[in-house]
């Protein structure tokens, strides 16, 4: 028991993450990469970076569009459109400025036609998916709790 | 571009990032990645060729 505790701390002690864990965290978020690149891993930083970066261009290339958490459309329940929101969301920057311009919101009909319309809203939910997952590893290098 | 390339495209994606993030050393990361990106199209190709038999 003196191990574990040596080893994880007293029970119900836990360590706290340092402040700038939640920037590089966050840094993550907004720009995709630089979490990990101002923290000096180059080749982790341009790899999970481009990864998102390369899965949101390619979904908008494919016709996909970005969900908002409200909606105008007739018959659309919000509740349905959370789960796709929260996941487009995790692209940050790139999530806030489509946003801002009113950018690929809009279902449009000649992009409903393409074939790879639904191949570029997986694209779109997964790059973002992809950047929580890099925020995460951005955080926990900060905080040392990885290598 | 086909289908086939686009399972491709995706899954060579998410086995990257899943391979950095899952493991340390970069020995661990590329066989972790080329794993999950050989999941992706095994998995793929199998329902592909379930759901081309069931008459939908």
């Amino acid at each position: 028991l003196a191990n574990r505790e040596k080893r994880e701390g007293k029970p119900g002690e836990r360590e706290m993450a340092p402040a700038n864990a939640w920037l590089y965290g966050a840094l993550a978020w907004l720009m995709p990469g630089t979490g990990h690149i101002f923290q000096g891993r180059w080749g982790r930083g341009l790899l999970l970076g481009g990864a998102v970066w390369a899965m949101f261009i390619t979904g908008l290339l494919f016709g996909g569009h970005l969900f908002g958490f409200t909606s105008t459309d007739a018959g659309t329940n919000p509740l349905l459109q959370a789960a796709p929101a929260i996941a487009n969301l995790g692209t940050g920057g790139l999530y806030l400025f489509c946003s801002l311009l009113g950018l690929n919101f809009a279902e449009l009909p000649e992009q409903m036609r393409r074939a790879t319309f639904e191949y570029g809203n997986t694209f779109l939910w997964v790059a973002g998916l992809l950047n929580y997952l890099s925020m995460l590893d951005a955080f926990d290098i900060a905080a040392g709790r990885k290598s | 571009m086909t289908h086939l390339l686009v399972m491709i495209l995706f899954g060579a994606i998410v086995g990257a990032v899943m391979g950095v993030v899952s493991r340390e050393t970069a020995r661990e990361q590329l066989r972790y990645g080329l794993k999950v990106f050989g999941e992706f199209m095994v998995i793929g190709l199998v329902l592909a060729w379930v759901l081309y038999f069931l008459p939908l």
